[in-house]
């Protein structure tokens, strides 16, 4: 480790911008239900679990291929938070955004707890016919797992983009992000705008969840760690930008990389986190300010 | 006669009002905590540690949170310095009292240290902010080469005895309770009050708001500290998970949101809630966390205010019409 | 002599918006200056700027001698500088007497614990606040909410004291209160800046005043010169000389746009006896302000009614009510025979009733284009085109830009995007909701223009406006708010005549 490696580091770089490529699928929907209904979700990283254990459970029972496995996830976890959103958050948002972002909270303990009960305290990880292939470019060696996740997130995204550009519920959920009360003024059914972005962000993350799952193995604890990696991503790419999040994955992925290389695997996550209190500190009056147009 | 009662009630309760009263029933309470050992077992004990402990831990929080509107989900990082200054401190041979003086100034340096990046996030980024940075503490002290990895550290000093341990943790409730009391008692508490209500008015008012943050967070974090640091000496090992793990925040929020935040009482009505809900529990520790969450969920919809507040809210109508 | 307080050539913008435009202005020792000017005039922008919480984009700003430019605002305070908000904004959680001891601790001059406590019992006492002391001042009504703005800001033992629009939605008895509380300050705080428009207020308080439009100093006089001045009148009430007629019209023009109209709006037939519109004694309070008080009034099909007043007088309030974005109190509301108090906005649009609302509240994060869709969410896609194209026949500027973000017009152009997004529900009752705020003159011109035709289509209209003239030229039926009350109603040519009127603005 005394002298950089260059392939190794070519290696690490690559991989790295793969990976945080794969993990921005996770973190797309935060920065949507963080526009439109002004809540810090944190049960977040708690739904990209239930997504993994969703697919775990679906290999191990009916032997589906988590791959294959992604679109009844992405339901599943649709009609999961759909639910919550309606009967447990919407009554709250009248005592204030805390009162909603506590609830989020505790939702997260009652799911972390639940994940224990059922499904043991054991580290799981989803496996796939490429799970120990590498695809070979030259000298660098990647994971094919990550080529795999890559382009899936980057559909995903996508597809995400074109519906908040492009369509009917992605104006009124702009629109209703923007400034609510002249959404609803002008017609838009804002409560139900929240109701379907909230839901959609369940889907969204459930997805992530999988792809999450397919390179690294999870517990039921592991809500916070990808919470918090979610939550950096869409400070990086800027709120309420999809494709940004997707950028934003990549370099928090790189950035990731290169801490894990220089400092030890185990610094991994701890770069994450010293970069997004970095960041949440020097954007000027906080993070809210560099919301973009789409 | 009634009238009289409910007014002294409401009067007790009115959150910011601190008068020698309240100093004399926070000894007569003292008081009778001290003689618990001396007719309860080793189980009531143990209880007692833990109720303590908790209501400590909570009005701490409370100070930072409930009055000053720092919803910190950064408690454990706290708690973890209170911990590890402990075991580094003692191992080397400190006095203990003098750890516990330490671990309180280890965590208010670290308040001032992290403040400038935190203070400029306001409401829901500065909690994010505060959660994000406790894991970032756990994750460091589990990969840094100085404090034991995820093994731990031992510490050499003798593990008390558990009376002993529940008239220290007494000792700090009520130094705790004491610094809230003076705390209340001073021009900072309409300060605090005045940068939770609105901060932008406060500072138009000639308040300077980021000192007052800074007192309010740092001051709530070394109480945390020291509430940490005895936690150390009653596990006699310190690990990363156990010292700066998320599970002491969540302890901290449940007690104090279910107590009631931003009144004097409601940390203590909240700590012998949740661990007496623990004890009954006992049989199914796997379930335990998650009623304390759905009792979070059903406290926050339906008594915002928490136990206590709504006590105190419902004291003061009926007050109001009689 | 010089001045206690003195700006330079302050620049404040919001995103290309000049709330005030290199503004300088100065306060003699003594001397007490009124500030008045339409809505929008920069007024709070220049409270907010010489008080320390905003940051003009250049100026500077001298107090005693001394550039605090960059002072925060704490320190500003600290110094003897003291503010009050115009819509008061007490430390709701807290005792009236600790929101005081707040500002008497933190002030630059220092209070012992035995000097406090008479401190601020003298300055409750003063504004009659005494018997509510131990109240949290989250439940006080507004006149004692903005007594307590003023202890506050006079527990700091300011030197200057900026006071923002303090009579605003008090009745007259109430004023005359804060009249005689205001003078009575005269002799100990050195200089004040009053905002008002309640023009009691500024003629029996103030030694000279400041008049602001487009955030530029218009005339600054001794007050009875200022409030003689014409000019002054016409800024209220847009000059009666330059109305509608004066405009060239363009026949061809017109018929094009009445042929748009058709499939823009709903002529609803209008059924003997029973209004389109009928709003029954409704009562909107909202953080202890009465904001409506009682108000009654009707709307027949294919009338369109002017709603005037004065700032504060509860208009917007009543847009928002019809909106269903303000919870009534109580009353009631219906339209077209069907109650519609209750239900969500977007409700109340699809029924028929669109909104123009104050400040035009254009999505940015919309394109032109998007923004007019999103005002006809419920119609078929066909329906949709057909009357996008509408819109943009009407108002040509918004097709050739219409991929463009909905704020990257002019304000015009925004108010005219604003309009068309209105039409494209294809409503039966149209709200507009003050639409000249903030526009230049040929802006105004051309919006009136639009407002004419569609008035000409049959549909139902109620246009809430503070230019009286420009709303009298197009409405049937007009009435004018006060202090949430409707206080005077008629004709146009009635009211024009009625003396009433002017006073109703000035005082």
């Amino acid at each position: 480790m005394n002298s950089i490696d260059p392939v190794g580091l070519a290696n690490t770089v690559l991989g790295g911008a793969l990976l945080g490529g794969l993990i921005a699928l996770s973190a797309v929907g935060l920065s949507l239900v963080l526009g439109v209904m002004k809540l810090v979700n944190l049960m977040h990283g708690q739904i990209v679990v239930l997504g993994a254990y969703a697919a775990f459970y679906l290999a191990a029972f009916w032997g589906i291929s988590p791959l294959l496995a992604l679109p009844i996830v992405f339901v599943l976890g649709f009609a999961f938070t759909a639910p919550v959103q309606h009967f447990i958050l919407a009554p709250v948002a009248k005592h204030g955004e805390e009162a909603g972002l506590l609830t989020t909270f505790a939702l997260a303990i009652i799911l972390e707890n639940l994940f224990i009960r059922f499904f043991s305290g054991d580290s799981r990880s989803l496996d796939t016919a490429f799970s120990r292939e590498t695809l070979a470019i030259g000298p660098i060696n990647l994971p094919t797992i990550y080529l795999i996740g890559f382009a899936i997130s980057l559909t995903v995204c996508l597809a995400v983009w074109m519906l908040v550009t492009r369509t009917s519920f992605g104006r009124s959920l702009r629109a209703s992000s923007e400034d609510p009360i002249s959404a609803a003024i002008v017609g838009i059914h804002v409560s139900r705008v929240r109701w379907g972005t909230f839901a959609l962000n369940g889907g969204l993350a459930s997805m992530g969840g999988v792809l999450i799952a397919l390179c690294f193995s999870f517990t039921p604890s592991s809500g916070s760690e990808y919470l918090l990696t979610a939550f950096a991503i869409i400070v990086l790419g800027g709120l309420g930008n999809i494709m940004g999040t997707f950028v934003g994955g990549i370099a928090l992925g790189v950035i990731q990389s290169l801490g894990a290389y220089f400092f030890g695997d185990g610094y991994r996550t701890f770069v994450g986190l010293v970069m997004l209190i970095i960041l949440l500190a020097i954007a000027p009056n906080g993070i809210l300010k560099r919301r973009r147009s789409l | 006669m009634k009238n009289g009662i409910s007014i002294l009630l409401s009067r007790i309760a009115t959150p910011t009002r601190v008068g020698p009263r309240d100093f004399i029933i926070v000894a007569v309470l003292a008081a009778i905590a001290f003689a618990v050992p001396y007719f309860a077992g080793t189980y009531q004990q143990e209880v007692g540690f833990r109720i303590l402990q908790l209501g400590a831990l909570a009005a701490a929080w409370n100070i930072a949170a409930g009055y000053t509107g720092l919803v910190s989900l950064g408690s454990a990082a706290f708690f973890g310095i209170g911990v590890y200054t402990m075991a580094i401190a003692s191992n080397a041979g400190l006095p203990i009292a003098l750890c516990v003086v330490l671990a309180a100034g280890v965590a208010g340096l670290f308040a001032l240290i992290v403040s400038p990046a935190l203070f400029r996030l306001r409401g829901l980024y500065f909690t994010v902010g505060t959660l994000a940075l406790a894991e970032a503490m756990r994750i460091f002290v589990v990969n840094s080469p100085w404090f034991g990895g995820q093994a731990g550290i031992y510490l050499t000093a003798r593990a008390p005895k558990a009376y002993d341990l529940y008239w220290i943790a007494l000792l700090i409730a009520v130094f705790v309770v004491v610094c809230v009391l003076l705390l209340l008692r001073s021009r900072w508490s309409y300060r605090m009050q005045a940068v939770r209500d609105d901060e932008d008015v406060a500072s138009q008012l000639g308040v300077r708001t980021y000192r007052t943050k800074l007192w309010a967070f740092g001051l709530s974090g070394a109480l945390i500290a020291i509430v940490g640091s005895i936690q150390a000496l009653n596990q006699g090992i310190v690990q990363p998970n156990g010292g700066f793990g998320m599970s002491w925040t969540i302890d901290i929020v449940s007690v104090a949101i279910i107590g009631g935040m931003g009144t004097k009482v409601g940390p203590w009505v909240g700590a012998v809630f949740i661990v007496l809900l623990g004890e009954f529990l006992i049989q199914f520790p796997e379930i335990h966390l998650a009623v304390v969450g759905v009792v979070l969920v059903l406290v926050i919809r339906f008594m915002p205010n928490g136990i206590w507040g709504t006590l105190t809210l419902a004291l003061q109508k009926n007050r109001n019409f009689s | 002599m010089t001045a206690v307080l003195q700006l330079e050539s302050i620049t404040k913008s919001y995103g290309g918006v000049r709330a005030l435009d290199s503004l300088s202005l100065e306060v003699a020792p003594g001397e007490v200056l009124g500030v008045i000017g339409p809505n929008g005039a920069g007024k709070s922008t220049l409270i907010g700027v010489i008080g320390g919480a905003l940051t003009p984009n250049s100026g500077t700003v001298t107090f005693d001698g001394r550039d605090i430019s960059k002072l925060s605002s704490a320190d500003r305070a600290r110094l003897g500088i003291g503010r009050t908000y115009q819509i008061p904004r007490p430390f709701t959680r807290m005792t009236v007497a600790d929101n005081v001891r707040l500002a008497a601790t933190n002030s630059g001059h220092h209070i012992s614990q035995r000097e406090l406590e008479p401190f601020v019992a003298g300055i409750l006492e003063r504004l009659g606040l005494t018997p509510f002391a131990e109240e949290v001042a989250g439940k006080l009504p507004l006149l004692r909410r903005k007594r307590l703005e003023l202890a506050r800001a006079l527990a700091l033992k300011p030197r200057v004291l900026l006071l923002d629009e303090i009579g605003a939605g008090l009745v007259r008895s109430e004023t005359e209160e804060l009249i005689a509380i205001i003078q009575s300050l005269r002799t100990e705080v050195e200089s004040m800046v009053l905002i008002e428009h309640v023009m009691d207020v500024i003629s029996q308080c103030c030694d000279r005043t400041a008049v602001l439009d487009f955030g530029k100093m218009v005339t600054i006089d001794e007050t009875p010169k200022v409030l003689a001045d014409p000019v002054v009148a016409s800024l209220y009430l847009g000059s009666v000389a330059e109305s509608a007629d004066a405009v060239v019209v363009d026949e061809d023009k017109r018929a094009g746009i009445r042929a748009s109209l058709t499939s823009l709006v709903s002529v609803a037939t209008s059924v003997p006896g029973t209004p389109l519109l009928a709003v029954d004694d409704i009562w909107v309070r909202y953080g202890g302000l009465n904001a409506l008080k009682g108000v009654s009034l009707s709307v027949n099909a294919g009338e369109c009614i002017a709603l005037l007043g004065a700032n504060g007088a509860g208009k917007t309030t009543m847009a928002r009510s019809l909106a269903g974005a303000v919870p009534l109190t109580s009353g009631t509301i219906s339209f077209a025979g069907k109650s519609i108090a209750g239900l969500r906005p977007d409700e109340v649009t699809a029924l028929g009733i669109a909104q123009c609302m104050e400040g035009r509240k254009i999505f940015g994060t919309l394109s032109i284009e998007e923004n007019l869709i999103a005002g006809g969410l419920d119609a078929r896609k066909h329906v949709k085109a057909e009357r996008l194209e509408a819109v943009y026949s009407i108002f040509p500027i918004l097709k050739q830009r219409r991929k463009n973000s909905g704020t990257a017009l002019s304000g015009g152009q925004q108010q005219m995007l604003a309009i068309g997004r209105a039409l494209m529900s294809a409503p039966t009752l149209l709200v507009f909701d003050e639409i000249s705020l903030g526009l230049s003159p040929i802006a105004v011109d051309e919006v009136y223009e639009a407002l004419g035709a569609i008035r000409d289509s049959g549909v139902a209209m109620i246009v809430v406006e503070q230019s009286v003239d420009r709303a009298l030229g197009l409405a049937d039926r007009a009435m004018v708010l006060g202090q949430g009350e409707i206080t005077l109603e008629g004709k146009p040519a009635e009211l024009l005549a009625d003396a009433r009127l002017l006073s109703s603005y000035l005082g």
